[in-house]
């Protein structure tokens, strides 16, 4: 079936099969930053935005986002930039798998939580897993990038 | 999962014709525990166009469309202030934000999960859902319902009436299933007790509820009463013992919390 959608702000029609879900969809056709981890809609490796809201692209059929704004980390170059930037500061980027997924879900934080408490930070993330670091890393280069303007 | 057809319904008639055509033809809502489970499926029909993410404070009652998702749940200012926004706290114990942003409220309902945050977050409140053909029932009715449903779920009814409400969930680690769930509350004067994941879909505590809307005012003592009632087991998570432990102190906390 024929899905048209918006992926990245330009507009894409693919040919998908009815059970097959946005994460596939996307690395078949070369977005290869669409990680899939766990593929069980708990690690969150594959988080990105649609209609700007964070959503496990593992676990959302394609033929369900037609008509729909798919924002990936290569939609949010610049903001990705900073976040990685407080990122490599503090540490918290090792192996990078989960990386483009944190970029994401920190972004839309940002967007739509101002000025959010600890506790609001940590239960936005708490869906994006990071087996290398042990979080702490990712909680200091987030307060650190929501400083900056 | 397998699927043959994703087809988008124009209305819930064309919904409902589709959904009778064949026993292999389903709703989807979120669609998280579809693929989980792995079953095929002739044809999915996909209610979206519909209107029925709507979350609505009408006089006497919140009225949430079924596929308003868990996150617009807990981000609802009208739902926050129902029973001191114990309902909105279940429902953010759900898995983290990207997980909520897909699973809807009445996907999580239909499904009657023995794990579900969700039910035994709103089932000690006065909740009706609301079917297309038209038919409401309450939650715990539908609960208690033998079978396939042959209809939809349009809306999750909630009643708003003054009272205080309470959720615990005892998990493991921050994604985890619930070991055992509890909401209490006391509405309009009334106590209600609900245990859930003891692995089994949430029920109340009637013994326990009776005992004190007659005035007793021992909560050790309800809590006793509620987990001899109820029936508990074991599964790989935890015991049945462990999990008795657990009710008896959150029903008791949750009395206390609730009566000041």
């Amino acid at each position: 079936m024929l899905v048209t959608f918006y992926l990245n702000n330009t507009q894409v029609s693919y040919d998908v099969r009815p059970d097959e879900y946005l994460s596939h969809t996307l690395r078949s056709h070369g977005i290869k930053s669409v990680k899939v981890g766990c593929n069980e809609s708990t690690c969150g490796s594959c988080t990105l935005l649609v209609d700007d809201k964070p959503v496990m692209s593992c676990s959302v059929l394609t033929a369900s986002i037609e008509g729909k704004h798919v924002t990936t980390v290569e939609g949010i170059q610049e903001e990705a930039a900073k976040i990685a930037y407080h990122f490599a500061e503090e540490g918290a980027d090792q192996c990078g798998f989960c990386n483009a997924g944190y970029a994401l879900v920190v972004y839309a934080l940002k967007r739509e939580i101002k000025n959010p408490t600890e506790e609001q930070i940590i239960d936005y993330i708490v869906g994006n897993l990071c087996r290398c670091s042990g979080l702490q890393s990712q909680l200091n280069a987030i307060k650190a990038y929501l400083k900056e303007e | 999962m397998k699927v043959n057809e994703y087809y988008r319904a124009s209305s819930l008639e064309d919904a409902y014709q589709k959904l009778l055509a064949s026993p292999k033809n389903a709703i989807i809502a979120g669609g998280l525990w579809m693929k989980k489970m792995g079953q095929s499926y002739e044809t999915l029909i996909d209610l979206s166009n519909l209107g029925l993410d709507k979350i609505e404070d009408k006089k006497d009652e919140v009225v949430v469309g079924a596929l308003a998702t868990q996150r617009d749940f807990e981000n609802s200012k009208v739902v926050s202030f129902l029973y001191a926004g114990a309902p909105a706290f279940a429902v953010r114990e759900v898995m983290g934000v990207n997980f909520r942003n897909i699973a809807t409220i009445g996907g999580s309902i239909m499904g009657r999960y023995p794990f579900s945050d969700v039910i035994t977050g709103l089932l000690p409140y006065d909740v009706k859902l609301e079917f297309y053909p038209a038919q409401k029932m309450s939650l715990e009715e539908y609960l208690n319902y033998k079978g396939r449903l042959n209809a939809i779920l349009v809306a999750v009814h909630i009643k708003k009436i003054e009272g205080k409400g309470y959720f615990k969930k005892v998990k493991t680690t921050a994604l985890d299933f619930p070991i055992v769930n509890i909401a209490v509350a006391k509405v309009a004067g009334e106590y209600r007790v609900v245990v859930g994941a003891r692995p089994m879909v949430a029920a109340k505590a009637y013994k326990a509820m009776e005992y004190l809307n007659n005035g007793a005012k021992d909560f050790t003592k309800a809590a006793e009463l509620a987990v001899e009632e109820l029936s508990f087991m074991d599964n790989k998570d935890a015991s049945k013992e462990y999990r008795v432990d657990l009710a008896k102190v959150y029903v008791r906390r949750g009395l206390e919390e609730v009566s000041k």
